[in-house]
């Protein structure tokens, strides 16, 4: 049978964030069904369409790098795929690309973030960040289906950069995700919460790439 | 911008994106250019509130006028609702986040008398005064109802500026357009709700007062305003040419029915003596199969559902069923679409249908049998024979199912003991059945389920006269069901009495139960179908601050020369009808259904139509 696999690449922002990761799922289902797009079904007992996200994302994040790997029963061009998919997209999730799939999924390795702290004290925090990330190791509390267990997050994080604005400190990072080890920014948001007094409040917190392990956008 | 403030706690609450919109299908249009504003509220959750198909017609209904905008509102959670008062957040509609007391029209749709605890709390939560008295005499803020429990909204009448009585694809709008048009000339609040009321199906509670006799009973009712002495409910007279959404609101959490769904009939020819939906929805009337074809196929295209169910009374008596399956499952097959079939009577359940909807998915199989012996369906006018029980269940588990549901109701008029024992006796009889086939399925036990509801007589069937029975009794039936029953493969679950009892006093209430609503409410009373909210003391306590015996209203027989508290609205079904149906009840005696005979009770016509 013939079968193509498909890469689409997506942002999802605005309201959209509020959107849970079961509740995509479901979501996408829907909007392939409006695409009308020739969806290859999986065969056996319970025939569903076939599509599987790369990487999950929280609730509350935005991105602009979501992977979604589908197959079609047809040949279409990608430019028609993204059209007809854009045209029933929920407001807030837009596909940016479509292409096909060079790579394993296994090859993730990492994802990039950015968010913002807000306070009314940016220049203590930016010190209170500063020291946390100079700080040898940065232990936190990650809930595991074997329950709770401290994992020091400091040798995998990387800081891409910490600046201060004018009621915010904003910060980018690599964090390691896919297959193996998945941080989320949270993490790191509440390891600065202990170790600072500062009241702050995290806002904007968006996934901006998904990496190789050699920091090449995943493809 | 409310927008904002809702964002900034969100995160906090469950489910989230309930309270955010920016759902596929909903409609956005730019305010400037708006007329009328309304604000179609359910007064419960999203995840109920959105799966009702009358919110889903009357939302795409109004919004085909340009200069119209009908957003949605829901009751918020309890953890939302939390947020929202402690950050002076007011209740908002979902498709501008604006609040709704700037709107023209506040809509409610009542659907359940344990909903009207979360109206008052909306209102509130709106910044929108509770008492339509309290309101201003500015024409803004028009506080509006209609649904089923309309068909007696006495206990609501001191809340609402009008209830609007039947079905609301015409009335709506020309309801919408008279306030349009005033609105215009300046006119006050009163100046519109006197002609509203001169409009067929509008009732303004306002302008009618009563008074009572000694015992209780109401002495006699006043009009004032020149609005009239009856109220009509409104009906749609063919099916096929009436408003139907070409779209839904496709919400992105999983929500209860979470389907595209189409409407088949309205009405229903069966006359089943204790149900008010199969007397206030008359007259019957069906859609052509082509066009329940092509509203789902438009349906499933525009949303994407992967599951469409015929929503109608009694699906099966619809004169071109086989047809109409036979071309919906042509289509929903080859798109692989699920086809769901609610309300199939046990009588007409056919082995080519069931064969037909065996081809679509299997699931379990439920029947309302209602009553546990054919004396009691009698009386009810259950026209369901224990042979046709059977029968289903022989041809259900021959086509390998093993679970049965059986719905039944305790407390009904003239049940015994018997009747009780009869449930039990009627599964084991099913039992029994399982095991005698020889092609049954292999493996797996029978299960029955029986689920037992307290009897709730209500306004505009035959039973409205009907006391219901105390709580004792029911507890004492509820005891005899439970010891009857000596097996493992029936599994009996029932309603609790209280909640029953309550749902009889709002139904068959009148005026003077507002007061206790409100007091209730303000004791911390909403959410009152959900039994981890229901605090039946507190409804006791606000009873009886009132001055109110519940018993006058759940526990006394309405005599048939009583003026009920709904006899001023006119269902189009006539008292003489219930009352003669009544008697026929305690003779025992069945009633057929309008197909096999005219039983006259009058809905068409008074409105001109042919029945069959």
């Amino acid at each position: 049978m013939f079968l193509i696999r498909v890469r689409a690449t997506f942002e999802k922002c605005g309201r959209a964030k509020y959107i849970s990761h079961l509740d995509l799922n479901r979501c996408m289902l829907r909007t392939f069904r409006r695409s009308r797009l020739p969806i290859w079904y999986t065969e056996g007992f319970n025939p569903h369409p076939y599509y599987s996200f790369a990487l999950a994302l929280s609730l509350g994040f935005e991105s602009s790098c979501e992977i979604l790997d589908f197959n079609l029963n047809e040949d279409i061009s990608f430019d028609e795929i993204r059209d007809k998919l854009n045209a029933v997209m929920p407001e807030g999730m837009r596909i940016i690309k479509v292409a096909e799939q060079k790579q394993k999924i296994t090859a993730i390795a990492k994802a990039e973030y950015s968010f913002s702290l807000i306070s009314g004290d940016t220049e203590r925090l930016f010190d209170a960040v500063q020291e946390l990330i100079a700080s040898p190791e940065i232990n936190i509390e990650k809930k595991t289906k074997k329950g709770i267990k401290t994992v020091d997050i400091k040798p995998d994080l990387e800081i891409l950069f910490c600046e201060k604005a004018d009621n915010s400190v904003k910060i980018s990072m690599y964090l390691p995700a896919g297959t193996q080890t998945n941080y989320n920014p949270t993490l790191f948001i509440e390891a600065l919460k202990k170790t600072t007094e500062i009241p702050f409040e995290a806002k904007n917190i968006r996934r901006t790439a998904i990496l190789c392990a050699d920091n090449t956008v995943f493809e | 911008m409310l927008k904002e403030k809702i964002e900034k706690h969100l995160l906090e609450v469950q489910k989230p994106s309930r309270y955010i919109g920016g759902e596929v299908g909903s409609i956005i249009k730019d305010k400037s250019r708006i007329d009328v504003r309304f604000a179609f509220c359910f007064p419960d959750t999203y995840d109920i509130g959105m799966s009702h198909l009358g919110m889903k017609i009357l939302y795409s209904l109004t919004n085909e006028r340009e200069n119209y905008w009908c957003e949605r509102c829901f009751a918020p959670g309890e953890d939302f609702e939390a947020v929202m008062r402690e950050n002076d957040i007011p209740l908002y509609a979902l498709e501008s986040l604006d609040p709704i007391k700037d709107f023209d029209f506040i809509g409610f749709t009542m659907q359940y008398e344990l909903s009207y605890t979360n109206v008052l709390n909306m209102l509130d939560l709106a910044g929108i005064p509770i008492y339509a008295k309290d309101r201003t005499d500015e024409l803004t803020q028009i506080v509006i109802a209609g649904g089923p429990c309309v068909c007696n909204p006495e206990p609501l009448a001191d809340f609402f500026d009008i209830f609007i009585l039947g079905e609301g694809e015409e009335v709506n709008l020309e309801v919408i357009d008279l306030y349009a048009d005033m609105k215009k000339q300046g006119a006050s609040r009163l100046d519109f709700l006197r002609k509203a009321a001169q409009i067929e199906g509008v009732y303004v509670p306002q302008f009618y007062t009563f008074s009572y006799k000694p015992d209780g009973t109401i002495e006699k009712m006043t009009v004032a305003e020149g609005a009239p002495e009856i109220i009509r409910k409104r009906i749609i007279r063919d099916m096929d040419s009436s408003y139907y959404p070409k779209n839904f609101v496709v919400p992105f959490t999983e929500i209860v029915q979470d389907r595209a769904s189409v409407e088949v009939l309205r009405g229903c020819i069966r006359g089943c003596r204790f149900c008010q939906a199969g007397f206030i929805y008359r007259p019957f009337r069906e859609k052509h199969a082509d066009t329940v074809v092509n509203e789902t196929k438009c349906l499933c295209e525009n949303t994407g559902y992967d599951e469409v169910s015929l929503a109608s009374l009694s699906t099966s008596d619809h004169s071109e069923i086989d047809p109409m399956l036979t071309k919906l499952l042509d289509y929903t097959v080859s798109e692989r679409i699920n086809l769901s079939l609610p309300s199939l009577r046990v009588d007409n359940f056919s082995e080519s249908l069931l064969e037909k909807i065996k081809k679509v998915r299997k699931s379990g199989l439920t029947f309302a049998a209602e009553g546990g012996t054919q004396r009691l369906r009698d009386v009810i006018n259950k026209n369901v024979s224990e042979e046709e029980i059977m029968n289903t269940c022989r041809i259900a588990f021959e086509g390998g199912y093993s679970a049965v549901k059986l719905y039944f109701m305790m407390g009904l008029p003239t049940e015994t003991d018997e009747d009780i024992v009869g449930i039990a006796e009627l599964a084991n009889r099913i039992i029994d059945l399982f095991y005698s086939i020889e092609n049954r399925p292999k493996g797996r036990g029978v299960q029955i389920s029986i689920s037992c509801a307290t009897f709730v007589p209500k306004p505009f069937t035959p039973f409205q006269f009907e006391p219901q029975d105390t709580r004792e009794m029911i507890e004492h039936k509820q005891k005899l069901l439970l010891d009857s029953v000596k097996t493992k493969k029936i599994k009996v679950s029932y309603h609790d009495p209280n909640v029953s009892q309550l749902e009889v006093v709002l139904a068959k209430g009148d005026r003077r139960l507002c007061d206790v609503i409100y007091t209730a409410w303000k004791k911390g009373c909403k959410f009152d179908s959900w039994e981890e909210h229901y605090r039946y003391d507190k409804w006791l306590e606000a009873f009886k601050d009132c001055g109110i015996d519940t018993a006058f209203y759940a526990n006394r027989r309405f005599e048939y020369d009583e003026i009920l508290p709904w006899d001023h609205l006119d269902y189009l079904v006539t008292k003489e009808f219930l009352i003669r149906e009544n008697k026929t009840a305690h003779q025992s005696k069945t009633t057929p259904n309008c197909r096999l005979r005219c039983s006259g009770c009058g809905v068409n016509k008074k409105v001109g139509r042919e029945c069959f």
